[in-house]
């Protein structure tokens, strides 16, 4: 006779097990642990709560298709945050397609306002508290172009190299690099609490 | 004035992703280079601060809610490939017999068009000494051109015919 899985007690190996056998229960589970992870990434990305919710529900319904697929190489809470994020960057894409290209925007692809920033030394979150600073730089990556932003996300909460981001986005090494940069210099910026308007 | 090769270098440098030798270089630049030395501390800084500083989010719906729409989901993935077996297992034997049946057909031309004379009811147009033209089957629509320079005989069905 089996025994019966305590799922909410369990590791998410055991659960991620039992689902690949089928089990729903043990599925329905892992997303109730990990979906604010999932929604809250989608959200950094595409900076809007609809696409968020659809775009994760859409990533829990791919991973349960995929599942047999899943070794167990890295965590199951990191494989199913590359699903989202291809997701969301094929949302993105085809986003990016559908307006028209601005000069501004291709500005800010190459750099633009950045180049003639002035190196913003201080710290300028020194003083802050942990919460107002997570505040802040949320507010800051808002601001920034979704190429800059994804970069960002990728490299400093995801920890990803230059190559993984760069296959993830389908660009060039140089252009990650180009793009971390300027999005970096933005940030120090931004946070800085100078307006553009102060740099021209 | 830094180029922005060398800007590149020195964030690749803080990011770890140089060779050693690159890096020697950049740790070397760094050490007497103001400009690099400013441009580096900002960069630092904004490297810094985002790592373990991201806004945690809640997902804006129930887990029964959000779980239901999931599940909704799943169901109706799963019925829709379950529907399209059959459909699909059809359509992928199909081509497995396209190869014999086309060498088949071949096959049946070529020997009506070897047994078939002149005389025996198709008409024939001649080109010239070596070449004909030859509609053996009014009601099948086919043509059949042979030519004897090029020891070769190609037929043409036209299918479209009412």
């Amino acid at each position: 006779m089996s025994q019966k899985l305590d799922f909410a007690s369990a590791d998410d190996k055991t659960l991620v097990k039992a689902a690949q056998k089928g089990g729903m229960q043990a599925f329905e589970e892992l997303v109730g642990r990990h979906r604010d992870k999932i929604y809250g990434r989608a959200f950094s990305m595409m900076r809007n709560e609809e696409d968020a919710v659809d775009l994760s529900q859409e990533a829990w319904v791919k991973a349960w298709q995929r599942l047999k697929q899943f070794q167990g190489e890295a965590s199951f809470v990191t494989w199913l945050t590359r699903i989202v994020i291809n997701l969301c960057l094929d949302q993105l894409r085809k986003q990016k397609r559908l307006r028209a290209e601005s000069i501004e925007q291709m500005d800010e692809e190459l750099g633009g306002v950045e180049r003639q920033m002035p190196v913003v030394t201080p710290n300028p979150t020194e003083r802050l508290e942990r919460g107002e600073l997570r505040q802040r730089i949320d507010e800051a990556l808002a601001k920034l172009s979704y190429e800059h932003r994804t970069v960002l996300i990728l490299h400093e909460f995801e920890e990803l190299e230059y190559k993984e981001i760069a296959r993830l986005m389908q660009c060039s090494i140089g252009t990650v690099m180009s793009r971390l940069f300027y999005a970096r210099r933005k940030m120090a910026v931004l946070l800085a609490g100078l307006k553009r308007e102060e740099l021209r | 004035m830094i180029d922005h090769e060398t800007e590149l270098k020195l964030q690749a440098y803080l990011d770890g992703e140089l060779s050693a030798g690159e890096a020697k270089a950049i740790a070397g630049m760094l050490g007497r280079d103001v400009c690099a030395q400013g441009l580096y501390q900002e960069l630092r800084i904004a490297q810094s601060l985002l790592p373990g500083n991201e806004l945690e989010r809640m997902l804006p719906e129930s887990r029964e809610f959000y779980w239901s729409k999931i599940q909704r989901q799943i169901d109706r993935v799963e019925s829709t490939q379950a529907d399209g077996l059959p459909e699909e297992a059809a359509s992928r034997w199909w081509p497995r017999f396209l190869a014999p049946a086309g060498v088949l057909a071949a096959l049946a031309v070529f020997v009506a068009v070897v047994l078939r004379s002149p005389e025996g009811g198709g008409t024939f147009l001649a080109l010239d000494d070596s070449h004909e033209i030859e509609t053996p089957l009014e009601e099948t629509s086919s043509f059949s051109f042979r030519s004897e320079a090029a020891a070769m005989t190609v037929v043409w069905v036209d299918s479209h015919r009412e």
